[in-house]
């Protein structure tokens, strides 16, 4: 990481300074070490059970690191600065199985904002969900809920994109899609963190890689 | 950024929960079957001794509505914390107060008001005077939602836990106590012909005390539930 510094703007979006995570008392992961610039996607590494959702929560503010540094614009990373502007997308979808994809995402609208140029059905053509708008979210297959997930992602107002297992239940195309929805949101000045356990073939190079070990 | 202002996500929220309520109108029909059951079977154990039952009538329609809502407590955020929406509410850019508040209030429009619409039906049905039936509706109207922003905490604090439903149970009955003598007291003093604004009063104030310090302990409990 050091070769990049010449290039690097003085506040990185996000910043870890030997973030370590206990959980009563055995270590979790760490220390680790990692900055994440806007526009730049970062892939975290690791078998199962290595940390990797752990992390995604603690940068969410939803779970607290006793040791170590993290900083958010600079600044230490705290809910009230940075709320609004992180989006995470989980295991859990965050999906009202009764409600419709289209009651869900306004729902979602509703909550974070809304972000410019995007609508509903646009954004649910976008991720192949035309048609499938007004179907309760529980009658939808495991990659239909994924994408519906993932729609929520386009339609909020959010510059950094916290992704666990994006690919999981996707097929290729779903795979290709979710690629193509992270370069584009890149492309925008946004930024990502994306953790997978598999091979991945991100658009527009190479990412920024971070292995962690159990 | 343009975040979402919070008149609009408060709306949100409540209108998600209680679309959710109407496409599960089963768990709503629940409670209030249980109070009717509850209701009908006391004049068939007691006998149907009228001055008995015009005696217990009031505390007896308001100890079934109280139960009856226990059955539904402890849903009130589970669903929530299953499927991730209670992640996403809390990184949503909106205070989580009185989103919280939202929800307990979609909980008490669906549990609660259904029980409050009934109980005339039930206090007639043990033969509670016509006269008390107002102050019965007064003590339900404001009791209830103290129940459900006590229980709200509680079901908060026993998030993180598997079992909760015992636990939560255990621990809502004393604080249930209070609300049930303030209410009942001021049922006997109407049925007696007293002034009963008092005890009504108390309940007022704690209805008011409540509604804005519960919502803000159930966010503190939920915080900490999930940062585990």
């Amino acid at each position: 990481m050091a070769v990049m510094t010449a290039a690097i703007p003085a506040t990185p979006l996000l910043e870890a300074r030997a973030l370590c995570f206990h959980r009563q008392d055995e270590p979790v992961f760490g220390p680790l070490d990692f900055r994440l610039d806007a526009g730049e996607l970062t892939l975290i590494e690791g078998d199962n059970g290595s940390g990797k959702t752990t992390l995604m929560r603690i940068l969410t503010g939803l779970l607290h690191a006793e040791e170590g540094e993290l900083l958010w614009r600079g600044e230490p990373l705290h809910r009230d600065r940075c709320v609004g502007d992180i989006v995470f997308l989980g295991h859990q979808l965050g999906l009202k199985s009764e409600l419709t994809p289209r009651e869900n995402l306004r729902v979602a609208i509703g909550l974070h904002g809304h972000r410019e140029h995007t609508d509903i059905d646009a954004v649910l053509a976008q991720v192949g969900l035309a048609g499938y708008g007004d179907e309760p979210v529980r009658r939808l297959s495991a990659g239909q809920k994924k994408r519906a997930a993932l729609a929520r992602l386009l339609l909020i107002p959010a510059t950094l994109w916290l992704l666990d297992e994006p690919y999981a239940n996707l097929d290729r195309t779903g795979i290709e899609l979710v690629n193509r929805l992270l370069a584009e949101h890149i492309a925008r000045g946004g930024a990502a963190l994306v953790t997978s356990h598999g091979a991945v073939g991100f658009h527009g190079g190479e990412p920024q890689r971070i292995r962690m070990h159990a | 950024m343009n975040h979402a202002p919070l008149a609009p996500a408060c709306a949100a929220l409540l209108r998600r929960d209680l679309t959710l309520a109407w496409r599960q109108r089963g768990d709503i029909a629940l409670p209030v079957l249980y109070a009717l059951i509850v209701s009908t079977l006391f004049p068939f154990a007691l006998g149907p001794d009228l001055a008995l039952l015009q005696r217990i009538a009031g505390g007896a329609v308001l100890v079934t509505v109280l139960l009856a809502m226990l059955l539904a407590l402890d849903a009130m955020f589970r669903s929530d914390i299953e499927d991730g929406s209670l992640e996403q509410l809390m990184l949503s850019p909106q205070p989580l107060a009185p989103m919280l508040g939202m929800k307990i209030l979609a909980h008490w429009l669906t549990t609660a008001l259904p029980l409050i619409v009934i109980a005339p039906l039930l206090a007639s049905l043990l033969h509670l005077p016509v006269a008390v039936m107002p102050v019965l509706l007064l003590a339900l109207l404001l009791a209830t939602p103290l129940i459900s922003l006590l229980g709200a905490v509680l079901v908060a604090l026993t998030a993180g836990s598997r079992r909760s439903g015992m636990l939560l149970a255990l621990m809502l009955l004393p604080l249930c106590v209070p609300v049930v003598i303030f209410a009942a007291g001021a049922l006997a003093a109407a049925q007696q012909g007293l002034p009963w604004i008092a005890p009504i009063a108390w309940l007022g104030a704690a209805l008011a005390l409540a509604v804005v310090l519960a919502p803000l302990a159930c966010a503190a409990a939920l915080r900490i539930a999930l940062d585990s």
